[in-house]
């Protein structure tokens, strides 16, 4: 049997596997492994303090900023079931897990109880300039060494404030901070890297609102890597009791 | 110890939950969270969904009828990773409840923990358990 046909064949493949993988830059090759499931550590007093989230800062708002606070500690506050903004995506809670999974075109962020994956690409785009609103808006970074910068705007400024969804007045007579919401004109600048031996995410967030706010402001979010939860379904429309849970007033 | 820790642990994600966390998917507000009741009655029903998981269950009335009362507790993602599994109540299990109740006097609250047939209590869901050292 004559094998050259076959060689042939075979350095033809290999020659178009490699013209395809060319083709296709796997983007995540040599980056930090930020990777896998995350858990907000805000629900945790006992964390080390390096990795705690900082506290909500004291703002300045504009008087449409200050009335939208003020909306949102009434019971006129957004739909509980809708989707989360990306600056409330990104709160570190503790009581839902997220996970960073690889796309070809960047990552994609699942947040388990917002029904709306978060996508940031990474792929040298830019934002689009006839940008439509969405909840989450349009993420793009770059890597700057091992951190990732993130750049996000068009969203909708309908999501919940940065600081919890439930208005401070119907939630806890001991949480009076003002709501700290956010705007369609939001620029949210994010450095994400990983600290405490990649054990932990820390999500550095620039706030620049100028609808809201006067000036921009910071706060940093922290989660802690935990190989050992599944990031779970959440269909929020399924079993819902708006009488019984009281917030009647909430809108969509 | 370890059922300490974890009641210690359930402890303070109630007592988040109660302070108005900013990831809860709504107010707490409408339960009394400082009174709290115990009930004993029979699970009617156990509807494992979102946003909430619901324990209703059904108590005497005193006139020969039955109260259903309507129990609230967290996401099921809350309660599987604080060891709840869906199976574990049913359709005619007696339970011990306790409760903080509606303010309004309705037969609702938010449930605090429940002891199950075999004996073993449980919390409303929360947030996962730290992990553990080295794990």
């Amino acid at each position: 049997m004559n094998s050259r046909p076959v060689l042939a064949s075979l350095i033809a493949t290999l020659a178009a596997t490699s013209f395809l993988l060319a083709a296709e830059p796997d983007l995540h090759r040599g980056k930090p492994d930020i990777w896998g499931v995350w858990l907000g550590t805000g629900g945790y007093p006992d964390i080390d303090p390096r990795y705690r989230n900082t506290p909500w800062p004291t703002v300045e708002f504009t008087a449409w900023g200050a009335a939208e606070s003020k909306r949102l500690t009434t019971p006129e506050t957004p739909d509980e079931c809708m989707p989360y903004g990306p600056h409330a995506y990104m709160a570190g809670g503790s009581l839902f897990p997220f996970e960073i999974v690889k796309a070809a075109k960047g990552l994609v962020l699942l947040y388990e109880p917002s029904p709306v994956p978060r996508r940031i690409y990474y792929d040298g785009r830019k934002h689009p300039e006839d940008l439509d609103p969405t909840w989450l808006g349009h993420s793009v970074g770059r890597w700057d060494g091992e951190t990732l910068v993130v750049d996000t705007v068009g969203t909708n400024g309908r999501g919940r404030p940065l600081n919890g969804y439930v208005a401070a007045a119907v939630n806890s007579k001991t949480d009076n901070a003002p709501r700290l919401p956010v705007s369609d004109r939001l620029h949210m600048v994010e450095r994400i890297r990983l600290v405490g031996r990649g054990e932990y995410l820390e999500d550095e967030i620039t706030i620049d609102d100028p609808k809201t706010y006067t000036r921009s402001f910071t706060v940093k979010h922290y989660w802690q890597r935990r190989p050992d939860l599944e990031v779970l379904e959440y269909f929020c429309d399924d079993n819902r009791r708006p009488e019984a849970e009281g917030h009647t007033g909430s809108k969509p | 110890m370890k059922d300490l820790r974890r009641l210690l642990f359930l402890a303070v994600a109630v007592m988040m939950l109660g302070a108005g966390s900013a990831w809860a998917h709504h107010s707490f507000a409408m339960f009394d969270l400082e009174k709290e009741v115990t009930l004993e009655g029979v699970v009617k029903e156990f509807p494992w969904a979102n946003p909430h998981v619901w324990l209703q269950i059904l108590t005497p009335d005193g006139k020969g009828g039955t109260t259903e009362w309507s129990l609230e507790m967290g996401a099921p993602g809350m309660l599987t990773r604080t060891g709840w599994k869906s199976s574990m109540l049913k359709q005619g299990d007696k339970v011990t409840v306790v409760i903080n109740p509606l303010k309004s006097g309705a037969p609702s609250g938010r449930l605090v923990r429940v002891t199950l047939p075999n004996g073993r209590v449980m919390g409303p869901g929360g947030p996962p358990p730290p992990p553990k050292p080295g794990a």
